[in-house]
């Protein structure tokens, strides 16, 4: 049994009350005239009665007055085998449409066979999956279904707007409406010589272009490599890196910062331990064009000190000396060359670092093409039988029952009233019509 | 109308004319009579009664003396006017039960009977109820006087009984007959007394004790408040704690009465209300008789 109002119940403690009557009321003798009292001596009257219950009977069908009263404003909901029965036999769907796209609407009227359903729309099916369940949490008790209806192109839903679906709740897709002609993504932002820009794609069937528009982020801040050269050779560096962003680099994440050491020198350094630092040296290794023109070139100096830890070589230089080494310090990752500033492997070194900090945007889920058929049943499931409903979202009680049971009580308590007063009322009257 | 001495007492309640509710019991019991049921001293003999002191010692058979050690006086159909003084109790405790039928009706119905009996015969008939006194006469207007008399009693208030046997025997004349009809709660070695006076006065003493049936058996079993129909006393009790004691109590006093009536030679008779009232004046009459 679920009670609906369970804080209704401490209304029980009403009990108490007609059995405190019960127990401790006395109830006065009833006078009855007689002839004479000459034979009659004092007896114990109610004396033995005092602590004992008054008219048991009465008592129980009072407490049970009161007992069906409590229960019924309790709100009781019996859970029985045929009402468990009636509730897997409904059905209670939301239905999710993207209204994203045109024509998206499920083929058969959503409240077809459905106790219940409501339609939820959006532009985004995450956001209407999200609704729709907990909308479902406070349905009815029923079988709960959630119906997408939707082109369900790649990237309009995922296995992780599904996974915050109950377990009980039947999944089902139905592929409605066109697919968009394109999609319009973000595609990062690019560092130039002008500044940054922020880069959308627009992906179609059959062709995408991409589009920039200037950012609001200072170029000073927008690139995180600090130059350490000595003064004579620092112009020639920045006319370097100029001619790198001239090309347009990749907006790296605001966390990554590089030390590019120039002239051979070289400091505190420490082994790299974060990934993306590893990760971009590893891709300094692997640039073609770095280990080419690094083949072509000489040391200044030999540095012996990169040959060990922390200091990891980059690339070598004709002459199998440490060109390029690469190590950590405050959190930053420092690359020094020993390549003359004006060696070609300069501006070499400072693309390749550049592309091997950035993080270039991935739009493969982005693309209008449909999930494929395999993934959606994957996703599919039918409703399960409906847990033990919620408080909130019954929507039927017995509380009924309760209170014709009080009705009921009321009048069996009226009558044994009656009854007992008119067997007093006879017996006061005398034996005598009791004996005729 | 059908005349039957066992007329259950319920229903003769309903019968609001006294008159008719005496012809009903007397000539009802009276069929299977083949001689008047009261004894007086004329020529016939009658029988043989254990001698009281104050009876005439010419009426005692000496031959019987000799023979057998005892005194008897001997009795004789009465031929002469025989005069009956009907006592009855108008107390508070004979108004019960309400129900079908209250000891005073039943008392009333009873001296109505007696009343229309005696005066059936011829004889003279006295009233001595509460307060008021009818004084013996015999004729048929007497007797409906007596009857309407009777037909307005009303019971109330307490009862002196010894007083008004004393009235009684000392209005009636020489040899009459005292019918007393009441539940004797009152004033018991009193009423005796009187009543033994009226005996050795020359009288003839009858006592008919009314009572109902739930006075003898108390059937009640609740907590009640017994109130005193005479004296106004309360007393709360268990009824069926205080049943047994008070059974063994009344019984006693039942006894004690009949011993006492038997030992006084007083004829007694103990009714009870749910008895027709011809049936206890019949075995009343017929033990008269034997």
């Amino acid at each position: 049994m679920i009670w609906l109002n369970p804080t209704a119940l401490f209304a029980l403690a009403a009990i108490a009350a007609p059995i405190l009557i019960h127990v401790l009321v006395q109830r006065r003798a009833e006078p009855f005239p007689f002839p004479t009292l000459r034979f009659l001596r004092p007896t114990r009257l109610a004396a033995i009665r005092r602590h004992l219950l008054d008219d048991v009977p009465l008592l129980a069908v009072r407490v049970a007055v009161l007992a069906s009263a409590v229960a019924a404003l309790a709100g009781p909901l019996i859970v029985t085998a045929s009402r468990r029965d009636a509730w897997s036999r409904r059905i209670v769907r939301a239905v999710v449409i993207d209204a994203a796209v045109r024509g998206a609407a499920p083929r058969s009227s959503s409240g077809d066979g459905a106790h219940l359903s409501r339609e939820f729309s959006g532009t985004s099916l995450s956001d209407g999956v999200r609704r729709a369940v907990a909308w479902l949490e406070h349905a009815p008790p029923a079988n709960r279904e959630l119906l997408i209806a939707s082109p369900l192109p790649i990237g309009a839903i995922s296995a992780a707007d599904l996974a915050a679906v109950p377990p009980d709740v039947g999944i089902a897709f139905d592929r409605s409406g066109t697919l968009p002609a394109e999609r319009t993504v973000p595609f990062g932002r690019l560092v130039t010589a002008a500044g940054v820009v922020s880069r959308v794609m627009v992906l179609a069937g059959d062709r995408t272009s991409v589009r920039d528009t200037p950012a609001s982020i200072a170029l000073p801040d927008a690139l995180p490599i600090d130059i350490v050269a000595r003064a004579e050779t620092k112009p020639i560096v920045a006319a370097a890196l100029d001619a790198v962003l001239s090309q347009r680099v990749w907006l790296p994440p605001p966390d990554r910062r590089v030390r590019a050491l120039f002239d051979g020198t070289d400091g505190d350094v420490e082994p790299p331990r974060r990934r993306w630092m590893a990760d971009a040296i590893a891709r300094l290794t692997r640039d073609a064009d770095l280990q080419d023109a690094a083949s072509r070139s000489s040391a200044l100096v030999g540095h012996a000190a990169w040959m060990r830890a922390p200091w990891q070589v980059v690339a070598l230089a004709a002459d199998g000396q440490p060109l390029v080494a690469a190590a950590a310090a405050s959190g930053a990752l420092v690359v020094s060359s020993a390549a003359p500033a004006a060696d070609v492997v300069t501006p070499i070194l400072l693309r390749a670092v550049s592309a091997a900090i950035a993080q270039p945007p991935e739009v493969g889920d982005d693309e209008v093409v449909p999930i494929a058929d395999a993934q959606l049943r994957a996703w599919s499931r039918p409703a399960t039988a409906p847990p033990t409903p919620r408080i909130d979202a019954i929507d039927g009680d017995d509380r009924r029952w309760f209170w014709i049971a009080v009705l009921c009580l009321l009048g069996l308590e009226a009558w044994m009233r009656r009854t007992a007063r008119r067997a007093a009322g006879r017996e006061a009257a005398g034996e005598a019509a009791r004996v005729a | 109308m059908a005349l039957d001495a066992a007329c259950p007492p319920e229903v003769l309640a309903t019968i609001g004319d006294l008159e008719l509710v005496a012809r009903i019991v007397v000539e009802g019991l009276v069929s299977g009579l083949h001689r008047s049921p009261f004894h007086g001293y004329s020529a016939e003999f009658s029988q043989y009664r254990r001698y009281r002191p104050g009876d005439d010692l010419k009426y005692v058979d000496w031959k019987l003396v000799a023979r057998t050690d005892r005194v008897y006086t001997k009795q004789f159909r009465e031929t002469t006017n025989l005069a009956a003084a009907i006592v009855l109790d108008t107390s508070a405790s004979m108004d019960f039960p309400r129900l079908p039928i209250s000891k005073f009706r039943y008392a009333v119905i009873v001296a109505a009977a007696l009343s229309h009996l005696v005066g059936g015969q011829g004889d003279a008939s006295a009233l001595l109820a509460g307060d008021r006194f009818v004084p013996p006469r015999a004729g048929r207007a007497h007797g409906r006087r007596l009857l309407a008399s009777l037909s307005t009693l009303q019971p109330g208030g307490a009862w002196r009984p010894a007083e008004t046997v004393r009235r009684a025997a000392d209005r009636l004349g020489e040899r009459s007959l005292v019918l007393a009809i009441s539940d004797f709660y009152d004033e018991e070695e009193a009423t005796f007394a009187e009543l033994r006076r009226a005996s050795r006065m020359g009288h003839e003493v009858a006592l008919f004790q009314i009572l109902s049936r739930p006075e003898i058996e108390f059937p009640y079993r609740q907590d009640l408040e017994f109130s005193d129909l005479e004296t106004g006393a309360r007393l709360a009790i268990n009824a069926g704690l205080a049943r047994r004691e008070y059974t063994d109590a009344v019984a006693a006093f039942l006894e004690r009465m009949r011993s006492r009536a038997v030992a006084e030679g007083f004829q007694y008779s103990l009714i009870v209300t749910d008895t027709p009232p011809g049936v206890a004046l019949r075995s009343f009459l017929l033990s008269r008789q034997g």
